[in-house]
């Protein structure tokens, strides 16, 4: 497009067509006071505060919805314009009412910012404000809309960024309000509290409700969600060190933008939970008692250094976390390996389905690990397979909402009819662990219509034959009976995908699952043959459950890969870290955690060092992995809370949590984004990093790091995936590992396998347990809920995460909403109050993890994900009984 | 008198007519508001449903223009006019009159669903100043006699029917 020249107060302007006065003017560094405008959203020009002025013409526009024409001429100043945008102040504050004095947003509100700066003080005006009372009925936003001047960013925000629709306006003329639907509240509208309106008010309409601290904060300043793997850029704002508020950090180039989701924005109250550790403890007498560091990391040292003499390397273990930063987990696993020779080193991420994961990191070498969520709108069509992103990993529901919005098909597979489905092109609702057979049914029914990208397969990847093979044999009928599905919604899927690069969303539906290895070997084949992969109109992302899970890998905190992913089985990759640590590193793979804790259970495993997990109410089992935990002769448990595996552990090391301190996390798109601390550890905390480097100096290390930086200059030089880590205020995104051609610039290079079609020969179902349990996550906790369980705002929101049943299983059991039932499987059993669900198929259960101290995991057997003879730890068979 | 019962099967294939236009709201609606006389607020969420749209918008819509209306109203709306012109010529009064008459305030309806009262900012008629409106019938160089006897053909309509 042409560009077009104007002067803009006498500054000559060159800018495409298309641009808005506002953002020309913006550009040189000119500032129009505006209240509406918003660079993520729609211009709306509500609030005519953004007035110009063409000198040559006298017209007057607002410049945020007046596009740039040739020739102009303009003044974003002149007497004429000051007057009315001053007249424009003195109308709203008329409106406005007088607690605006004691108005917690105080001296961030922009309404009163913009009438100082023009000079408007006391109103002359005959004063009407609107009273429409102080909402203040949730534990996250207090609505005072006598405050509202209908700007509309709130608005805008929940339809065009969020996508939630819980607000729009209401009424007309001196009445209009943003409502929700019948003008409830907002905890009874479909509002998700993820508070992206919240953060965009100009005024004190919305604001945070805060029971700890009124006013605004002393100081601010950037740090990523210590949640979920999304990884969003985040402002924290703190008063003595304490933090008492989160803003998204509004920068257009953070994988969040604008928006949070409701953990992120509210749940960090957890922070300043009694629960927090800020001294070492020993147990002593059976009790955890407060003692030095020097005495409690002594004892750390000389302890597993000892075990370690007596009963061997493999008597040690190391159990890392998907929450620690990348230095961290670095650090962590050195210890085990160099200071320990053992690889018994691993971390949270297994409990995110890493087992499966690993399928993809072996096929692709390692390539596929950029996936930018914003691709995800650039999509020719998408499927979304086993995930509620609108529970797990909010702001990827973002990306998936707006992506539908503009016409991209989506089609949802799930037994459960989630948030997504109303946005959905189609909803396949399959019989739970069917995917395996409907991903291989839709690959036959593209292959046979020759839906394929040939030059892709024949480019970049080997072993198209076989699969083919098994593709003509399948019967799509028997898939239909398999799945559940009719024929016609299976052709219906076919002509969505037909001739399209697909992008697949594939959560712990598929992970977790039973058959969550054929079902990924399944679904890389589809994407190897629809040529999708290695596009950015296709991909596979997969939401990680925990913020760092994915660097906790990338730095080694597995039993059967070193630092950069590098596979333990291959000796060059051992001589290199060898060569790089001057140490010798151990052949033999290590244990996973299911293995410490059976190995642990057994005798064989003596000691364990825990970072930053809580495997007692993070696993299968839990009173199994207590007792098991209790038969160490010794466990170390480094936290940030008195978790209830602090409870059982020898000694107890406090750390820091994230925005106490300073490090990196990679997300799950692959950006390694670094961050400093917004406030200082508390009490005697340190910094997680600091007190492995402490502990390995004590235990002989010879290496003292002595800052952040030194780690991560080490990382950069080893880890080629990390080679931006050190230095920079931007690490970008982790660099490409392994050589498949796909992924390789130059076109040189490996080829990526197809798999040949497994089939699965399904296990009858157990009469005695006849429904079976679907385990899912609930927006309002993260993982197993250590953290968010403990926010004040989570807790008085009070949802009881009830467990859900059809309509139908509901009338047989004669049951109805907030009656208790006893759901049991071969393993244990749960009590809860129940809500029946329309979108449920009968026979199915929902029960949400995280509430009642996670206890839905005793429902669960403790075996390894990804095993053949795993029922995995995504749904069960029970029986369910009227309390 | 009760308020005209709804049929919902007759509302349930309006919608379903209009399903997938989501540019048909505003004809859809009034489609609504002609057949139930008022749109059911528990029509609102199939409405947005069938239109892809939120349900907060559909309301949005609904409260934003004044022909439509979320509560049943009476067989008879009466909208008198407030606009300047008909200020000018005695509007108000007319209004107080038509208030004593009715019995009602501004946007209320009487219990047996016979009369709403509503005003108007202008009924485009300001050549007949002052005037009001009957359902679809304009009435206007109204005066106290010339109101009393609208409002008797209108409650002697109501008697026979
Ligand atoms: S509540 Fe705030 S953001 Fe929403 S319209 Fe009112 S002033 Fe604007
Ligand atoms: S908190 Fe989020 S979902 Fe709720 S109204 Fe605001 S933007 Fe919409
Ligand atoms: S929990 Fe996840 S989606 Fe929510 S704000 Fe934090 S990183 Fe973002
Ligand atoms: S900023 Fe332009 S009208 Fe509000
Ligand atoms: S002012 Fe009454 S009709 Fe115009």
């Amino acid at each position: 497009m042409e560009d077009i020249t104007l002067t803009i107060n006498g500054k000559n302007i060159s800018c495409p067509s298309g641009t808005s006065i506002l953002e020309a003017a913006k550009r040189k560094g000119i500032k129009i006071p505006t209240l509406c405008y918003h660079p993520d959203l729609e211009p709306f020009g509500a609030c005519r505060l953004c007035l110009v002025e063409d000198e040559k013409t006298g017209r007057i526009m607002a410049s945020c919805v007046t596009p740039v024409a040739p020739n102009m001429t303009i003044r974003t100043d002149s007497p004429a314009i000051k007057t009315h945008r001053t007249n424009v102040i003195r109308l709203m504050l008329a409106n406005h009412p007088e607690s605006c004095i004691v108005c917690s947003q105080g001296n961030r509100c922009e309404l009163r910012q913009i009438a100082a700066d023009l000079g408007v003080g006391e109103v002359d005006l005959y004063p009407m404000p609107h009273y429409t009372g102080l909402e203040a009925t949730n534990p996250f936003i207090v609505r005072d809309l006598s405050k509202c001047i209908l700007c509309g960013k709130c608005i805008r925000a929940d339809h065009e960024l969020v996508v939630a629709g819980a607000i729009d306006y209401n009424l007309r003329g001196f009445k209009s309000r943003p409502a929700t639907l019948y003008d409830m509240p907002l905890e009874r509208s479909v509002c998700t509290f993820c508070g992206t309106c919240l953060s965009m008010c100009p005024t004190g309409a919305l604001s945070l409700k805060n029971e700890q601290y009124v006013g605004s904060p002393q100081n601010e300043s950037k740090t990523i969600c210590g949640f979920c793997g999304v990884g969003c850029s985040i402002v924290m704002g703190s008063v003595d060190g304490r933090i008492v508020e989160v803003n998204p950090s509004h920068e257009q180039e953070t994988v969040n933008g604008s928006t949070l989701c409701v953990r992120g924005h509210f749940a960090h109250d957890f922070l300043n939970t009694k629960d927090r550790l800020t001294q070492p403890l020993i147990r002593d007498n059976g009790e955890l008692t407060p003692v030095s560091w020097d005495a409690a990391l002594d004892t750390v040292a000389k302890q597993l250094v000892d075990i370690k003499k007596k009963y061997g390397p493999q008597s040690v273990a190391f159990l890392g976390s998907s929450k620690c930063t990348n230095e961290e987990n670095y650090l962590f696993q050195k210890i085990a390996r160099v200071l320990f020779e053992t690889n018994n080193v691993d971390s949270g991420g297994y409990m995110s389905g890493r087992p499966v994961l690993n399928r993809v990191e072996k096929r692709m070498d390692g390539g596929c690990r950029k996936n930018p969520l914003s691709n995800i709108e650039k999509a020719e069509a998408i499927v979304l397979l086993g995930a509620d992103p609108g529970h797990s990993v909010p702001v990827v529901s973002y990306y998936l909402k707006r992506a539908s919005r503009k016409g991209i098909p989506l089609i949802v597979v799930d037994p459960k009819k989630t948030e997504m489905v109303p946005f959905s092109s189609l909803w396949l609702n399959l019989i739970p662990h069917t995917d395996s057979q409907l991903i291989n049914g839709l690959a036959a029914m593209l292959w046979k219509q020759n839906s394929l990208d040939a030059v892709f397969i024949d480019r970049f990847t080997e072993g198209f034959d076989v699969y083919c093979e098994g593709l003509k044999g399948l019967d799509i009928e028997s898939v239909c009976r398999d799945t559940g599905l009719t024929m016609e919604a299976m052709a219906q899927t076919a002509d969505l995908l037909a001739g399209k690069k697909i992008a697949f969303v594939c959560g712990n539906g598929i992970l977790k699952q039973r058959y969550g290895m054929p079902s990924m070997g399944a679904l890389l084949n589809l994407l190897l043959m629809t040529g999708s992969l290695g596009s950015e109109r296709g991909g596979l992302y997969i939401p990680a459950r925990e913020n760092n899970q994915v660097g906790a890998w990338d730095m080694g905190a597995v039993p059967d890969a070193l630092p950069g992913r590098r596979d333990l089985d291959i000796e060059s990759a051992r001589k290199d870290w060898e060569r790089a640590w001057q140490a010798n590193i151990s052949p033999d793979r290590g244990l996973d955690v299911i293995r410490m804790v059976e190995e642990a259970e057994k005798g064989s495993l003596k000691a364990l060092y825990i970072m930053g997990e809580n495997p007692v109410r993070s696993l299968p089992q839990p009173e199994r992995v207590r007792k098991s935990l209790e038969r160490l002769d010794f466990l170390v448990v480094q936290d940030i809370l008195l978790s209830e595996t602090c409870k059982i552990a020898n000694v107890v090391l406090p750390g820091a949590a994230f925005c106490e301190k300073a490090g990196s996390f990679t997300n799950m798109e692959g950006r390694i984004q670094s961050f400093e601390p917004v406030v200082a550890p508390l009490g005697e905390a340190r910094a997680d990093w600091e007190i492995l480097q402490l502990l390995a100096g004590k235990m002989g290390s010879p290496q003292h790091y002595g800052s952040l930086e030194k780690v991560r200059g080490e990382i950069a030089r080893f880890i080629p995936m990390y080679r931006d880590l050190d230095g920079g205020v931007d690490p970008g995104w982790v660099r490409q590992k392994g050589d498949r051609r796909l992924f390789e610039p130059d076109g040189e290079g490996t080829l990526i396998p197809f798999t040949p079609v497994v089939s699965i020969e399904h296990k009858d179902i157990n009469d005695e347990y006849p429904f079976t349990a679907i385990l899912g996550s609930q927006r309002f906790h993260l993982g197993s809920g250590t953290r968010t369980c403990r926010s004040g705002r989570i807790r008085d929101y009070g949802v009881k995460g009830e467990i859900e049943l059809s309509l139908a299983d509901g009338a047989s059991l004669n049951l109805q909403n907030g009656d208790s039932v006893r759901v049991e499987s071969e393993h244990g059993f749960i009590e809860r109050e129940i809500k029946l669900e329309k979108g449920l198929s009968k026979g199915l259960v929902f029960i949400p993890v995280a509430f009642n101290a996670n206890d839905v995991m005793n429902l669960i057997g403790l075996t390894r994900l990804g095993e053949p003879d795993s029922p995995g730890w995504q749904e069960c068979q029970v029986k369910v009984a009227k309390l | 008198m009760k308020p005209k019962e709804i049929d919902r099967e007759q509302l349930k294939a309006i919608i379903d007519r209009h399903r997938g236009k989501t540019w048909a709201l505003i004809p859809l609606l009034q489609e609504i508001q002609e057949t139930a006389g008022y749109i059911p607020p528990e029509s609102i969420e199939p409405v947005a449903e069938a239109l892809n749209l939120f349900p907060s918008q559909v309301q949005g819509v609904i409260t934003f223009y004044a022909g439509f209306s979320l509560e049943p109203k009476g067989k008879y709306v009466v909208r008198v006019c407030r606009g300047t012109a008909c200020h000018v010529k005695g509007g108000r009064s007319i209004l107080r009159l038509m208030r004593k008459e009715l019995g009602l305030d501004e946007g209320q309806t009487d219990p047996e669903y016979r009369f709403t009262l509503e005003t108007v900012a202008c009924l485009g008629a300001c050549f007949l100043a002052p005037t009001m409106m009957v359902n679809r019938n304009y009435y206007g160089k109204l005066n106290p006699n010339k109101v009393a006897s609208v409002l008797a053909q209108y409650r002697k309509k109501k008697g026979e029917s």
